[in-house]
């Protein structure tokens, strides 16, 4: 009897139901201090997390340490016997999930020399632009293994690849920042090097903005930036029940322009979020949030489905083994009519200081723009020193003036450049 | 050859309980036991994070951490630095001494005073970690201490007329529990965001600001602090380096970070076995040192080490700890006075720089107009943004009512716990931020 089958025994002699989540993660990577590696640095994680389930009372714990699972077990009861009970139909049984990995890239093995090459190529590309200098770096490689398993029979194994290099830039005191993350071996170093060393070049010598009104281009590294603060929690089944999202209420509602969409893709062969289960072994599938400008519905984990009347929409995500899942996103797209972006001028916000201090209920924002520049004919032209733009999220949603054909993933998003009309902006 | 390596190791327990429109949602106890292997090779660092740590496979860490420092290329030296342990100050009241059961009958008191009309959303959160800390290093150091953290926060949501705001409060403490007397923080969370229905979005432009207390230690934190972090000097990523002896503000201002002090950014031994203590990041006006890890401080000098924070399992990097600008001779009502028609800011939603360039930014949970020296209506989402070697040339009155708040910082993927502090400033120029038009 393996760990797992043993921790579902002994739960099941206390609870209605358990689950048990396990996972594994290997990683090599490597940081660059300027143009030379400092650190070379490699991760071996272990983590177990168990959710037990009686009368509609659930607890959690969690350890990364499977051999202490019994301490770990009677914690986990010990709090489903505090928690307040709620509405709860059950875990999910198990049925025939495709065998094809959605996120797994045999290419990606965990070899020094391959995060070196990284590095290299960062360093390469940044040597386009000799007014800018590296300042710091890194590459990593990692291989993690999930397991699902509960009382009902279901036992699901996923296993992913993860890629990912960054490097950063200065010019005088004009900094840029680049990287590229994939589930692939597939990154593109030397461009992430060249895109990096730009910006900081580009940005230096940059004139003061005039206080007034501009058209704005977000890139979608800006634009994600605010999506993940204000949009996205406003999407949550939980915090629309509890009173925390301002589409509360609104499906149905236009909520934004007519030609936008967005949705969660979770079949995307190599998006962020590939998978064919999600955190508590709900099978997933596409669910949309905003179709054509009108708000659709909300994403939704078991517990926060059962205890208001919804469907789950297979959307439970964890941080990690640690703590109960909870409804998210694994490959957010967003889709408006096409057009081209940067032809008139604009100011290209390339990305925002200061988003994570949004209000996330409102969706007003004040924040910083890094990099800004004015941008013409598909060129960038004039750099701007600073700007602060604040604005509201939700309404930017109806102010949209056309995306960019090319998408771009951000952490677990797959975003578009976006053209704002008339935004106030402060120099 | 490994020229030196270390291991710090760190195992305890964490609670959390989550309080939701009158509902528990949870209240667990989780256990955590991580450690990182530093080793130093010919040129440069190789570094293991092990979950679940066990002393007898050290050596085979080792021999992985050295041939990943075949990697590297940075020749890294390290500067001599005293190593000692700070006693950690017995608690003043130990959260171990009640059961999951009562805290959280407490938290739900909290969380069920932040509710009344008009308010449709109220949550509380209490976390609690106990860590032990175990380090040992090839040059014979070796500590091990135990802390406790543990604090609550708690949220009030109300709605008129669609419009929604809401009230924050939180409380945090290193050896404490102050969850015991956190009775009044629901009622202030609900009062917040019931006045923050009234309040009028704040209009941006340039305008003289008072800072409060706990604005001004999240200015001290990001507009100073980072900028002075060894590290990003070094990699020549900070506005402030080679700037040791300019001056970047008025005599009277001094901002000095101290992990020694029981604030909740304690450390009492930074995380590379260093005795920790104050360092004046700017005295008198004069920028004067930076902060330090060993390595840094053998890379750049100015300064000392004992600046060395990490998170449980990875490798520790230059963090500020508590960080302060020291009591002025000026008073809260001589600050309002002199800002004459401006803004008061209140609180902090948090805030991020860039310290290559030079930039911050912040947001202040509310506000107020200042309209001939006294208080006149409430404002909301205003933030402040400026430059790092210009804005604090603009302080122009630094009062004496310093006090210390707590939050997190993050950094290179790690959060760390930090104590900000400041006395009420005033700015006499100041680009505020906010979403009201004219």
């Amino acid at each position: 009897m393996d760990a797992i089958e043993a921790i579902i025994e002994g739960a099941a002699a206390h609870a209605d139901e358990a689950e048990v989540y396990l996972s594994g993660a290997e990683s090599v990577g490597a940081e660059l201090s300027r143009d030379r590696v400092r650190i070379g640095q490699a991760g071996h994680a272990t983590g177990l997390g168990i959710r037990v389930f009686r009368d509609g009372r659930v607890g959690v714990s969690s350890t990364n340490d499977p051999s202490r699972w019994e301490a770990c077990l009677e914690a986990a009861l010990a709090a489903m016997r505090l928690a307040d009970p709620q509405p709860w139909g059950g875990l999910p049984g198990p049925i025939d999930l495709p065998e094809r990995r959605l996120a797994y890239d045999p290419a990606v093995t965990l070899e020094p020399g391959k995060v070196a090459e990284l590095l290299e190529g960062m360093k390469e590309g940044a040597l386009e632009h000799p007014a800018a200098s590296v300042t710091a770096g890194s590459a990593v490689l990692s291989r993690t293994r999930v397991e699902v398993a509960n009382t009902g029979g279901l036992r699901y194994a996923d296993e992913q690849t993860h890629a990912s290099c960054s490097v950063e830039a200065i010019a005088g005191t004009s900094t840029g920042f680049e990287f590229d993350a994939s589930h692939a071996l597939d990154l593109d170093p030397v461009h992430v090097g060249e895109r990096a060393a730009f910006f900081a070049a580009h940005g230096a010598g940059g004139e003061p903005l005039a206080p007034g009104t501009y058209d704005l281009v977000l890139s979608p590294l800006a634009l994600a930036e605010l999506i993940e603060v204000v949009l996205a929690p406003a999407l949550v089944g939980r915090n629309v029940h509890a009173g925390r999202s301002r589409l509360a209420g609104r499906v149905g509602e236009a909520v934004a322009d007519p030609g936008l969409s967005l949705y969660d893709d979770p079949h995307l062969p190599m998006g962020p979020g590939a998978a064919w289960f999600d955190a508590e072994g709900v099978p997933t599938h596409r669910v949309d949030f905003i179709r054509n400008g009108v708000l659709a519905g909300f994403a939704y984990d078991l517990r926060t489905a059962y205890r208001y009347g919804a469907t789950t929409t297979g959307s439970a995500v964890r941080g990690g083994y640690g703590g109960a899942p909870s409804a998210g996103f694994h490959t957010l797209v967003l889709e408006a009519p096409v057009a081209d972006v940067t032809a008139d001028e604009a100011v290209y916000v390339r990305s925002v200081v200061g988003a994570h201090t949004a209000n996330t209920i409102t969706g007003d924002f004040s924040v910083e723009v890094s990099n800004p520049t004015f941008v013409a004919g598909g060129e960038f032209t004039t750099p701007v020193s600073t700007a602060m733009w604040g604005g509201n999220l939700f309404d930017l949603l109806g102010a949209i003036e056309g995306v960019s054909a090319e998408r771009r993933e951000i952490g677990g998003m797959l975003l578009p450049a976006l053209r704002l009309g008339e935004q106030r902006l402060v120099g | 050859m490994a020229r030196y390596f270390d291991v710090r190791h760190v195992s305890g327990e964490a609670t959390n309980i989550d309080i939701d429109n009158g509902v528990v949602e949870s209240a667990t106890t989780s256990f955590f036991d991580r450690a990182v292997v530093r080793v130093l090779g010919p040129w440069g660092w190789g570094v293991v994070s092990v979950d679940n740590y066990r002393g007898a496979d050290l050596d085979r860490f080792v021999a992985e951490a050295l041939a990943l420092a075949e990697l590297t290329g940075e020749e890294v030296a390290l500067a001599d630095a005293p190593c000692r342990v700070l006693p950690v100050p017995p608690p003043s009241d130990d959260p171990r001494s009640l059961g999951l059961e009562e805290k959280t009958a407490l938290l739900a008191a909290v969380e069920s005073s932040a509710r009344g009309a008009e308010v449709r959303n109220t949550r509380a959160v209490y976390t609690e970690r106990q860590e032990t800390v175990r380090f040992a290093s090839s040059e014979g150091a070796e500590y091990a201490y135990a802390l406790g953290r543990s604090g609550y926060s708690v949220l009030a949501v109300a709605e008129r007329n669609g419009v929604v705001q809401m009230g924050f409060e939180r409380r945090h403490a290193v050896n404490g529990f102050p969850l015991r007397t956190g009775m009044g923080d629901g009622e202030k969370a609900r009062e917040t965001a019931l006045a923050l229905l009234d309040a009028r979005a704040a209009t941006g432009g340039r305008m003289r600001v008072v800072l409060d207390p706990e604005l001004a230690g999240v200015f001290a934190h990001e507009a100073v602090g980072h900028a002075s972090e060894g590290d990003l000097v070094r990699e020549g990523n900070s506005v402030l380096a080679g700037r040791i002896g300019e001056r970047i503000g008025g005599p009277g201002l001094t901002i000095a970070d101290d992990p020694s002090l029981p604030e909740f950014g304690f450390d009492p031994v930074d995380a590379e076995g260093v005795a920790t203590g104050r360092t004046e990041l700017v005295k008198d006006g004069v920028i004067s040192a930076f902060l330090h890890t060993r390595e840094t401080l053998a890379a750049v000098g100015d300064g000392q080490a004992g600046h060395a924070r990490a998170m449980p399992g990875e490798a520790p990097l230059v963090r500020m700890s508590n960080t302060f600008i020291e009591n002025g001779d000026a008073n809260y009502d001589e600050c309002l006075e002199e800002c004459g028609t401006g803004m008061l800011l209140i609180g902090s939603r948090g805030g991020q720089v860039d310290p290559g360039r030079g930039m911050f930014q912040f947001n202040a949970e509310y506000g107020y107009l200042v309209e001939d020296g006294a208080l006149g209506g409430m404002v909301r989402d205003v933030s402040l943004s400026g430059e790092i070697l210009g804005t604090l040339h603009e302080i122009a009155l630094i009062a004496d009512d310093r006090r210390m708040h707590q939050g997190y910082c993050g950094k290179g993927g790690q959060s760390v716990p930090v104590g900000d502090g400041a006395p009420h400033v005033l700015l006499s120029n100041a680009v505020v931020g906010g979403s009201g038009r004219d």
